[in-house]
């Protein structure tokens, strides 16, 4: 359904005729959905101008970030966040940045950097929005979304503009709680990628100290960036482990001694992925790493903020992994691997190499919970995971999982995919059962998984029928049913 | 190669946009975070590169239906690579190619823009991508250069279209003589003979008309005996190099940039700079001697069925990590009184000037946008004078310079190393 011409200009005069389109020619572009239009609004005052209209004229709306994600219905107006860019406050001293959306996590990250600050970064990587909600490497130091999060600026279905938190009684960006409206309970598992309907246009990210450099050395040309030399006081490993219950131990261990700037449950295949430059080297790597880890394992950082703390913290390190008989990977300690991974943990840069680069797509399952019982899971998903491989559908990864602790403590995601070729329907289908059976496995057994929307009413009435009164939120506030959700409920 | 064989690379664009941004490991802020020119400017992602894949297979489903908006997307793309970059910093996938075939492709289905038929009209008739005035080796009058059609010589110096036919550029030619001299080269021009390389006609699309250039070229070449082709033009220095290769049409021409050609005579100590310019400077990599630069890689093979997305026998992707970045710097370096001040995009993830593609024909604007953008990061550096190794560069800098009243010098590179020696 073309929007009337009398409808598009209304829009076109809040934007611009250059910021709004309609041409079919570049909808292959956004996700290969026929959206009504594609709107570029500038800022808040633009978005509710759009979302109002999009009321007025009961249109659907959804907002994208940088658009990596998401599933449209056809004729939405797409507000595309792209020209929403800014970096509007590092507060070094409270220890907040306020972002609009479409700022990525690298040009914050950087910024913070110059500063002695991180933030962070979803694991999807810092080529996404830094405003969106998600787990990421840093988990241990940083902690997670959940609590990142602090004042937001939010246009609700109906075109409200919404200030949570400290923003809504003071005009600071310090406290997503108060004084002012909390709302945490509706947005906590809805800054997108979410349910929440409306659009977020700005919110207050929690930032941490970073003890690093102000900007990393690196060197080399793409795609083999390394460092010059390993920044004072820093350094990355990786451990394998005997057994799944010893490497645990350690993960366990290593949480309660706050040593670790980052800890990320890399698999064999993962590392692999992290350090070749193409799909014939990873294989290649696979295949030597594989014969050389002992067992399951992780990567680990250290970095010390002066050189008795990093003394400290890597004579920690050593003792627990050599408790839990650990045992260092030696390709990661060359220094020009060790710099890589070093790098491209940090600043979060090669999770495509992870998940895309080997056939084009990948399915994955979340799960959050507390590691050891959803390391048990993951073991089962990634056994079901070996027949595919065997029949050539999915890559070889050994039926590995991946994962890791949030906040030092025994809480974590732990997660599983399957890469695939998305153009072989047989590895498709797979795939996609592989991931249905694997996610009722995990709620059936209780855990905290991504629900097929399909599958929430079957699963709602033990989760205290949560989604019932999700429904009832959200239709108080989109009365027009306009915003249309963006994901499955968690 | 045609679109259809890229059919997979382009269906591997996981929409990851990092296409449109520099590595992210070199990302140094907010400022100067962006590589690809056509999405800073335009915002719709199918202004990405990304995009442009997205759509180019979609056609290929759907149909070719051409539209005015389709040529606006086509089009307003400086075919500068930047995007390859960094995709394939992480995927293993053709960017620029299909892209590139893309616009063949247009072409040759019969959509086109005015404004660059009338250049390839021109080039037809008049032999030259910019406007003739007088005769192609006119700059060279009374410097008594040998002309290489009938002369022996181990050098042919191709001046390119730009620098022979615009006044503002021919010092730039003189500069380059003068090097070649002072290094006692034997060398030669082909003066009113000479052929654009076709190099910019294939950036627009015209594949046809490039052939043409590149097969009358080489013929001349091949009869000339010359073993050795030497570029000050970056497009040229390309086309030569890696286009005329890629056509299997170079044979075994050496073909250099000047650049490359001082830095190998300040190591052969064959030409020593001796005056001092004091100067703080900053380097712009052009597109096509840096990451464009990079030799082309002949494969043709079949994808191995399964899982993964590699082939038989294994594909080799031209990434930007072989283009030339050290010649011109070598060379700034030697130059006694030259301070270089690095850039943030630089080297494989440098940004383009914005001459590229045929931008500069079909839309100036959009060109001086680009070249702005650059300026504006030069001058962040505190250097003096932005120095690059390309005429388009040079002209478009200093278009965007006099626009905009900024007190940035611009210079070639030839033009410092003539005052140094
Ligand atoms: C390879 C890969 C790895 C991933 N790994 C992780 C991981 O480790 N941890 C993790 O937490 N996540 C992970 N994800 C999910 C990831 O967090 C999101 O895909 C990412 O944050 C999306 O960022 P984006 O800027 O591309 O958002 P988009 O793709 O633009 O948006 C994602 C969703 O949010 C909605 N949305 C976006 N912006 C707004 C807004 N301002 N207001 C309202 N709705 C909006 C969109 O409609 C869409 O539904 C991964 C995804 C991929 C593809
Ligand atoms: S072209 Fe490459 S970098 Fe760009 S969106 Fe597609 S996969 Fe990502
Ligand atoms: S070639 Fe240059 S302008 Fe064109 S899509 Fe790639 S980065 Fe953008």
């Amino acid at each position: 359904m073309a929007l009337s011409k009398e409808v598009y200009k209304e829009f076109e005069d809040v934007v611009g005729e250059e910021n709004i389109c309609d041409d079919p020619a570049i909808m292959p572009a956004y996700f290969a959905t026929e959206f009504a239009a594609v709107i570029l609004p500038k800022d808040t005052a633009k978005v509710q101008a759009i979302v109002k209209l999009c009321n007025k004229h009961k249109l659907k709306f959804r907002a994208i970030s940088t658009g990596w994600t998401g599933v449209f219905p056809k004729n939405t107006i797409l507000l595309d966040l792209r020209r929403m860019n800014r970096i509007i406050e590092i507060n070094e001293k409270n220890m907040y940045a306020v972002v609009e959306p479409y700022v990525i996590s690298a040009e914050l990250q950087a910024e913070l950097f110059k500063r002695g600050l991180n933030f962070c970064i979803k694991g999807a990587g810092s080529n996404c929005s830094a405003m969106l909600r998600g787990h990421g490497h840093l988990d241990q130091t940083t902690s997670a979304d959940d609590r990142n999060h602090l004042a937001i600026e939010w246009v609700t279905p109906e075109g409200e503009i919404v200030r949570l938190g400290s923003l809504g009684s003071s005009d600071e960006w310090f406290c997503g709680d108060g004084p002012g409206p909390s709302l945490r309970a509706i947005i906590s598992s809805a800054v997108p990628p979410g349910v929440t309907p409306g659009v977020f246009t700005k919110a207050a990210i929690k930032l941490y100290h970073w003890p690093g450099p102000s900007k990393l050395p690196v060197v080399g040309k793409s795609p083999r960036y390394t460092l010059r030399e390993i920044p004072a006081n820093m350094m990355a490993r990786y451990y394998s482990f005997p057994s799944v219950e010893k490497m645990w131990q350690a993960e366990l261990k290593i949480g309660e001694s706050e040593i670790a700037y980052e800890l990320m449950g890399f698999n064999a295949s993962m590392v692999a992925s992290n350090i070749t430059t193409c799909n014939e080297e990873e294989e290649e790597v696979f295949r030597r790493i594989s014969q050389e880890v002992q067992g399951p394992g992780f990567f680990v950082i250290i970095a010390g903020n002066s050189p008795e703390d990093f003394a400290y913290k890597k004579k920690v390190l050593e003792k627990i992994v050599s408790d839990a008989d650990g045992k260092s990977l030696k390709s990661v300690e060359d220094p020009e691997i060790e710099g890589i991974l070093l790098c491209q943990c940090v600043r979060i840069s090669a999770s495509i190499r992870e998940t895309f680069r080997a056939g084009g797509a990948f399915n994955s399952i979340p799960i959050m919970g507390q590691r050891d019982l959803t390391i048990k899971w993951a073991i089962g998903a990634g056994e079901a995971k070996k027949p595919l491989i065997k029949k050539g559908l999915i890559v070889d990864d050994g039926g590995a999982f991946f994962g890791w602790g949030v906040e030092q403590g025994h809480l974590g995601k732990t997660e599983i995919f399957c890469r695939f070729d998305p153009l072989n329907p047989e590895a498709k289908k797979a795939v996609e059962e592989w991931r249905k059976e694997q996610c009722a496995r995990a709620v059936n057994e209780r855990y905290f998984a991504d629900l097929l929307m399909a599958k929430i009413d079957e699963s709602g009435p033990s989760l205290s029928n949560y989604h019932l009164w999700w429904r009832k939120i959200v239709k108080e506030l989109d009365p027009n049913s306009v915003s249309p959700e963006g994901g499955p409920l968690v | 190669m045609a679109l259809e064989d890229y059919r997979g690379d382009m269906e591997m664009c996981c929409r990851c946009s990092c296409c449109k941004f520099i590595p992210m490991q070199m990302v140094q802020g907010a400022e100067y975070s962006y590589a690809c020119p056509s999405i800073a400017k335009y915002n719709f992602h199918a202004y990405s590169a990304g995009g442009r894949l997205n759509i180019a297979a979609s056609m290929l489903k759907k149909g070719f239906n051409y539209s005015d908006k389709i040529l606006d997307i086509v089009k307003n793309c400086q075919m500068c690579g930047a995007c390859g970059v960094s995709c394939n910093y992480a995927m293993d996938m053709e960017v620029l190619e299909p892209i590139q075939e893309f616009r063949i492709k247009t072409v040759e289905d019969g959509h086109t823009v005015p404004a660059l038929e009338k250049v390839i009209t021109s080039l037809g008739n008049q032999g030259s991508m910019v406007p003739v005035t007088g005769k192609r080796g006119d700059w060279a009058s009374g410097l008594n250069l040998k002309d290489a059609t009938s002369k022996k010589v181990n050098v042919l110096y191709h001046v390119g279209c730009l620098t022979s036919y615009d006044k503002n550029m021919q010092k730039l030619a003189k500069a380059t003589v003068n090097i070649l001299q002072k290094a006692g080269v034997n060398f030669g021009i082909t003066g009113d003979a000479e052929m654009c390389c076709g190099g910019r006609a294939y950036q627009m699309g015209y594949k046809e008309d490039f052939l043409n250039q590149a097969k009358k070229n080489m013929a001349m070449i091949k009869k000339a005996g010359i073993k050795t082709l030497v570029a000050s033009c970056s497009n040229c220095y390309q086309a030569f190099k890696v286009l005329y290769d890629k056509y299997n049409l170079r044979g075994d021409l050496e073909v250099l940039h000047i650049t490359e050609y001082i830095a190998r005579s300040l190591n052969e100590e064959t030409l020593k700079p001796s005056k001092k310019v004091a100067l703080t400077v900053t380097y712009h990599d052009p597109c096509r001697l840096g990451r464009l630069g990079e030799p082309w890689i002949h494969w043709e093979g079949k994808k191995i069925p399964g899982d993964r997305f590699v082939f038989d026998p294994p594909k080799i992707y031209r990434r930007g990590t072989h283009g030339v970045y050290e010649p011109p710097r070598e060379v700034l370096n030697s130059i006694s009184g030259i301070k270089l001040m690095e850039m943030t995009r630089i080297k494989e993830y440098a940004w383009c000037c914005g001459a590229g593609g045929g931008v500069n024909e079909s839309n100036p604007e959009f060109a001086m946008w680009t070249a702005n953008e650059r300026i504006r990061e030069a001058v962040s550096t505190g250097a003096e004078a932005i120095v690059t190794a390309c005429p388009w560069c040079e002209k478009t800098f200093n278009e965007a310079i006099q626009k905009n009243e900024s007190s940035l010098k611009v210079y070639d590179i030839v033009e410092l190393v003539e005052k140094a020696i």
